[in-house]
């Protein structure tokens, strides 16, 4: 009858999977961070998925607290330790306040991994540059232990971190493992310090001008507040880094996450579908106005 | 292909026919605004007044909200329902602008990740598109190379030849639905001669039209003239309904609400018109009406043909119709400046 002749002709439409709905998961440990930033730890109540679920470092999540909403959170744990996963939260709005509210064991919901990633097959054998501001870190934090977990692969490893005030450095105990590593040169810099504060004073682009990494053969990426983003692009570009040398993951409102909601345009990419990671060179033209 | 016409006094059968396997949707007044709603197996006298709806037949596959999941807190956590859409649908009254226009949105909708809830629905409907034989003054689809009575979108296409509807059929969905009723009868050469008439007298009456050649360039071009965008917006009111009544608009936000331990996550319509599409806590890359009437003529005839080869404006002119402020679509890209670089004047 009518009904199977028009379930044949729409049968390349004709996949069940319904992308919007979540997965559950539980939060297993909670890390203050800052006074408006945590960390929280997950893994799957599924089973099957703790043990099949893969991302690769930059890819983001949609995190939901039902009845409040979702929003969209980088996961900020590295793909090469996949026993449980963590995302941070800075708490700005309505669903980041209620997973602040959240405490250990809650149940939340999760639809990703989503977007593309960092390029660490074009990082290989070069010599990367870290540049991260606040919260920012949380993407760079994934991608810094992914590298670290295979050290040998990458030449020099410069990290330049920054913050408002103290109190404002976000994963404090990685700052510290990386700091003692010697074979990375580590520059935590606040914007202005208190009177425990014994290091740098700056923003995160004066670090960077007086670090002076070379370009040589070298990878930037940089993830931040988009006042830093903006103010370190002109530094790199003095330090000799060519736009598709410098690599950014970028943020914005979302509410699919996957391509269709329509309001995460820079130009015609969509941040969620073609990013959230790009090289300066494909978002170049759009920068210093829209983001 | 040409095979059958149908007699007007006929229609109420055949829609009846149709109606007992589907749900016949035909343009109807809902609040006293025309939209595509369920037939009343009764009522054909849109056939009377019908130009086209006010709302774009796009909200019987992205309805203007919808109830994407309902969920329900017990002892063991969350249990989340989705609602299935498994009613069959026959749309009849379809223009050809508007045909094209869901084709666009498919491309959105089914790229990369397959959207449930707009395919679902899509998958469930045929559309029986009709002829437009008496346009508004404001429609330009044959500038966006539509030929207003025909479609390679639909699955019947009827044309109004006076007494009868001359029926095209175009696909297996659609000569299936034809096979179901006993109402038809052969054309004639009489008929065929007519509908040549017909034809060629409905595209003479679209007078307004506007050229889009390079209109992506030209923009793209002017994308950083802060200046032309701001005299170009300045009497917008950033009400939204262009957005809102236009086929080829997609946007949609994402909402929950629950009430003690129920509640739902449901999506509704959105606009590129609003400053609260693209706030974020900290900035809002599009807080200024400049910026928010940039993304919308930029999307329409920059950013869509840059990812899919084909403008995002069927012509329909829904929103020039619509504007409270008589904002005209066509009127920006006649006026674009021809040369890339070229500074607009005040």
């Amino acid at each position: 009858m009518i009904i199977t002749q028009i379930k044949q002709r729409r049968k390349e439409l004709d996949r069940d999977k319904n992308v919007y709905v979540p997965h559950m998961v539980l939060v297993d440990k909670i890390i203050e961070e800052t006074p408006t930033v945590r960390t929280i730890h997950f893994h799957f109540k599924d089973p099957e998925l703790n043990k099949e679920f893969t991302f690769e470092a930059g890819q983001f999540a949609e995190l939901s607290i039902f009845g409040v909403g979702e929003a969209t959170f980088c996961i900020s744990s590295s793909p090469t330790r996949n026993d449980h996963w963590e995302c941070g939260i800075n708490r700005v709005g309505l669903v980041t306040a209620a997973l602040h509210r959240l405490g250990v064991g809650a149940e939340i919901g999760f639809r990703g991994p989503y977007g593309n990633h960092f390029p660490l097959d074009i990082m290989a054998g070069k010599n990367l540059v870290f540049v991260g501001g606040g919260i920012g870190l949380a993407p760079l934090r994934s991608l810094i232990w992914n590298v670290l977990d295979n050290r040998d692969k990458y030449d020099k490893i410069a990290i330049i971190y920054g913050a408002r005030s103290p109190g404002d450095l976000c994963f404090k105990y990685d700052l510290d493992t990386w700091e003692a590593d010697q074979s990375l040169n580590t520059i935590i810099t606040v914007d202005k310090g208190d009177a425990m504060w014994k290091g740098r004073e700056g923003f995160v682009s004066e670090a960077l001008r007086d670090a002076a990494p070379s370009s040589r053969n070298a990878v930037a990426v940089v993830c931040g507040p988009p006042v830093m983003i903006r103010s370190t692009f002109p530094v790199l570009e003095q330090l000799g880094f060519m736009p598709d040398q410098v690599i950014t993951t970028l943020e914005k409102r979302m509410k699919c996450g996957i391509g269709k909601c329509g309001r995460c345009n820079i130009g015609n990419l969509y941040v969620c579908r073609d990013g959230p990671v790009f090289s300066y060179a494909q978002i170049k033209g759009f920068i210093s106005d829209e983001y | 292909m040409i095979t059958k016409k149908v007699s007007k006094k006929d229609i109420r059968k055949l829609l009846g026919t149709w109606n007992q396997e589907c749900n016949v949707i035909v343009p109807s007044r809902v609040d006293g605004v025309v939209g595509m709603a369920a037939w009343d197996n009764q009522d054909i006298s849109f056939l009377d007044w019908y130009r086209n709806t006010v709302i774009p037949p796009k909200s019987c596959f992205l309805p203007k909200s919808e109830v994407m999941m309902s969920f329900k807190k017990n002892e063991n956590g969350y249990n989340l329902e989705v609602p299935t859409n498994e009613h069959w649908q026959v749309i009849f009254g379809v223009r050809p602008c508007d045909a094209r226009a869901n084709a666009i949105i498919d491309h959105v909708f089914a790229v990369t990740y397959d959207d449930y809830y707009y395919i679902s629905k899509r998958r469930n409907t045929l559309l029986v598109g009709l002829s437009c034989t008496n346009p508004y003054d404001s429609c330009f689809c044959t500038s966006s190379n539509i030929d207003p009575t025909e479609s390679e979108y639909v699955d019947l296409m009827f044309t109004d030849i006076g007494d009868d509807f001359v029926i095209e059929d175009f696909t297996g969905g659609g000569k299936a639905l034809l096979n179901m009723s006993n109402t038809l009868k052969k054309v004639t050469k009489a008929d065929i001669d007519k509908i040549k008439e017909v034809k060629a007298a409905s595209v003479s009456k679209i007078k307004k039209t506007v050229d889009t050649e390079n209109a992506d360039r030209k923009l793209g071009s002017l994308f950083n003239d802060t200046d032309y965008w701001e005299r170009i917006s300045a009497k917008c009111i950033s009400c939204g309904i262009c957005t809102f009544l236009c086929p080829t608009c997609f946007c949609f936000d994402i909402n929950d609400e629950m009430i003690r331990k129920q509640g739902a996550r449901y999506r509704g319509w959105d606009s590129c018109s609003f400053r609260s599409y693209t706030r974020m806590p900290m900035e809002n890359p599009r807080e200024e009406k400049w910026r928010r009437v940039r993304q919308r003529v930029c999307h329409k005839f920059e950013f869509f043909p840059m990812n899919l080869g084909i403008n995002a404006c069927v012509g329909c002119g829904r929103c020039i119709r619509s504007c409270p402020v008589n904002w005209d679509i066509t009127q920006v890209i006649a006026g674009l400046p021809a040369e890339a670089g070229i500074k607009s004047g005040k």
